[in-house]
């Protein structure tokens, strides 16, 4: 029998490392949802954005918080590169080229993060002081509470970016019907350029989020990959709210289900949920065949 | 006089093989030779692998030290060259395998020395029981291979799992008893070794009188301490027991830190063993204890010899003590040392019959071989370390050595640190 506190307490741990999930997911879900793209770098490119934090807080000093907007800044370049010179070429050869390509491409990042920055693991510091926060007989980790409050604004930011922006309703319309949004004057070809930079430059913030909380190797990125689209799978293709929501579930359901089946069952408590939610409920929980909100 | 001959076996096969394919430089790309000229009925040759890169990095330093150490007193001792070649093994089993295929096909080898971890001394073992070579591995605790694998070629002479409980029940017994903990948590990685080294300590602390208030397993890989982290404060667990890797120990202090929460005795095996341990966490890994073979203070066994032979070759700053690996891997080279001598031979059948006959003293203190490569129950010091002022100390058991210090009891609150 797991007594309350414990339970409250693995809950709460849970909600916090739910909101890490759901930003990581985030740049995958858009990715997938606009694009019909499924991106089997991005839990490499998140892995880049973590080095880029990492190189930045160990060279300069610089706080992760700082590393996470040049994390995002630098893969949102990459992103739209790989767009434009690499995925736009083998776009209409079929779905499988890009999937292909991509996979490619997550096995070339891993190898070139080995070469650069070995093996070893590595993370940042959150560089802000800050004592572990006491909520009944639960205590909240100071940097957890950051990296959540970091996350949380990643994902609004990103939900009012689509939902009160021009360039975000034509992204929305592209998603939506992207021969419609043409006659309509968008340049779909510029949109699916943008729209892989968000995604692969919220897989770097993530990965600078990440690199403050748990130690990073050039090997992450699978592991990302994979709780990135339980969250996707869970909360639905393309939709910002399900990938918070998603992200959250998966957080709680792992840490409540350790305390019951131990830590062994981790990684299979969440893709349970994967493979249970595809069978049940293939659209997620807030899924649509549309994108963006 | 050392007598090399040796019969006809797979490894003659194998090396055959590989000299077709593989002649010249290009075979050795990326080993460190050090000692003799290489090859020939002269030389003693070895291969080993050492963790430079990956997950065991932080400790390939210092196991190459105390290699090179050991082969240079080998060098002295014997009358003709030793020779080590040793490649990076990356932290990779896998790797491993490659590079003693690949180090025995190019040289007439004569010993394996082992890498670091059970995951890594386990797969070089694996090589050298399928091709008939003398094995001597250090860092590697767990027992249940030398019981299950049909072990021939593999010694150990390290501290084992039971020699790991034993001693973290007498590091207990230092504390007077109106001030001993009493509730015990184990945080069992889901690995073999873990569940061994769980089985062991819940065996030995319970026989002791101690209560095992908490026993949970995690993965591995495991980046996520906060449920048992909370699990261990709900239990009341005022001493914590445990086998991460070094990332995995590192990862879990800081998160204990994060969660405001700390037991009052640490022991993590393996984990706090590597320099990394306080280059990552500073003074909050101090009193972090681990059992790595060999701990600064140990005194006997060439011990003194080996200090003076560390500080010619490398120096010792104001304040620092040779790190632990440095003494472990020096004991294989003293182990291996002692059964060329007792051999006068490195005929493998030889090394074998005084490996599994002769007393070995070692800087880790005195000890025989059962037949399946265990250091025989009992034997070893299997010492206690503690992270102190950015060094590890002994603090179990009593010593008098360079580096030995009073078990530093309880941990206080991270408020007071």
């Amino acid at each position: 029998m797991v007594a309350t506190d414990l339970l409250v307490q693995s809950l709460l741990n849970g909600l916090l490392l739910g909101g890490i999930y759901a930003v990581a997911a985030l740049g995958l879900s858009l990715v997938f949802g606009i694009m019909d793209i499924v991106n089997l770098a991005h839990g490499h490119m998140l892995m880049v954005g973590a080095y880029v934090a990492i190189v930045l807080f160990t060279a300069l000093g610089l706080t992760p918080i700082v590393g996470m907007v040049v994390a995002f800044a630098v893969l949102f370049v990459l992103g739209m590169a790989l767009q434009r010179f690499v995925l736009e070429p083998v776009v209409g050869e079929g779905m499988e080229q890009p999937i292909i390509v991509l996979f490619g491409l997550a096995l070339m990042l891993q190898s070139i993060g080995r070469i650069v920055v070995g093996s070893d693991a590595q993370a940042t510091d959150i560089g802000i002081p800050g004592e572990a926060i006491t909520i009944g007989a639960a205590t909240l980790s100071f940097p957890r509470v950051v990296t959540f409050v970091l996350s949380i604004v990643l994902i609004l930011g990103t939900w009012a970016f689509l939902k009160y922006t021009t360039t975000g309703l034509a992204i929305r319309a592209t998603a939506q019907n992207s021969s419609a949004a043409q006659y309509m004057g968008i340049d779909t070809d510029n949109i699916y350029v943008l729209t892989l930079g968000i995604g692969t430059g919220l897989a770097g913030a993530a990965g600078a989020l990440l690199s403050m909380l748990f130690p990073i190797t050039p090997f992450v990125g699978w592991s990302y990959l994979l709780k990135a689209f339980a969250v996707v799978v869970l909360g639905g293709v393309g939709s910002v709210a399900g990938t918070l929501v998603g992200g959250l579930i998966l957080g709680v359901s792992e840490n409540v289900g350790v305390l019951y089946l131990g830590g062994g069952f981790r990684d299979i408590i969440s893709f349970s949920i994967f493979v249970l939610v595809l069978l049940v409920r293939p659209h997620g929980l807030f899924g649509s065949s549309g994108g963006g909100e | 006089m050392v007598d090399s001959d040796r019969s006809q076996s797979r490894r003659t096969y194998l090396k055959t093989l590989g000299a077709a394919g593989t002649v010249g430089m290009s075979g050795l790309a990326g080993c460190t030779l050090l000692g003799g000229s290489g090859g020939g009925g002269e030389t003693v040759t070895i291969a080993a692998t050492i963790p430079e890169s990956g997950q065991f990095s932080s400790l390939g330093a210092a196991v190459k030290r105390g290699y090179e150490l050991g082969v240079a007193m080998m060098d002295e001792a014997l009358d003709q060259d030793v020779e080590l070649i040793m490649q990076d093994d990356e932290s990779d089993p896998e790797v491993v395998r490659q590079s003693l295929t690949q180090i025995t096909s190019n040289n007439e080898v004569d010993m394996i020395w082992g890498s670091f971890s059970s995951l890594l001394v386990t797969a070089g073992s694996a090589f050298a029981e399928g091709q008939g070579i003398p094995f001597i591995g250090a860092f590697f605790a767990y027992e249940a291979p030398h019981r299950n694998e049909g072990y021939e070629w593999t010694y150990s002479p390290f501290p084992k799992s039971r020699d790991v409980a034993r001693s973290t029940a007498g590091l207990l017994d230092l504390i007077p008893e109106s001030e001993r903990p009493s509730n015990v948590g184990l945080w069992e990685p889901n690995s073999g070794w873990g569940e061994e080294q769980a089985d062991y300590w819940e065996q030995t602390l319970t026989d002791a009188g101690y209560d095992v208030v908490l026993r949970e397993t995690f993965s591995l890989g495991n980046q996520d301490f906060a449920t048992l982290i909370s699990q261990s404060e709900s239990a009341n667990v005022e001493a914590l027991l445990s086998t991460p890797t070094p990332p995995g120990g590192i990862t879990a202090v800081n998160q204990m830190q994060e969660n405001n929460w700390s037991p009052d005795v640490l022991k993590f095996v393996r984990a706090a063993d590597p320099t990394a341990w306080w280059s990552a966490l500073g003074e909050s890994g101090a009193y972090a204890c681990m059992c790595p073979g060999w701990v600064p203070g140990l005194t006997g066994g060439g011990n003194e010899a080996m200090w003076s032979a560390y500080e010619e070759e490398y120096g010792l700053d104001d304040g620092e003590l040779i790190r632990t690996p440095v003494g472990g891997a020096y004991n294989v080279a003293q182990t291996a040392l002692q059964a060329i001598e007792g051999s006068s031979s490195t005929d493998p059948g030889a090394l074998q019959e005084t490996l599994r006959s002769a007393e070995f003293e070692t800087v880790i203190g005195s000890f025989g071989f059962e037949n399946n490569g265990l250091p025989s129950e009992g034997d070893l010091t299997a010492p206690t370390g503690q992270w102190w002022e950015g060094n590890q100390h002994t603090v179990y058991p009593d010593a008098d050595g360079r580096g030995a210090i009073d078990f530093q009891y309880p941990i206080p609150p991270w408020s007071e640190r």
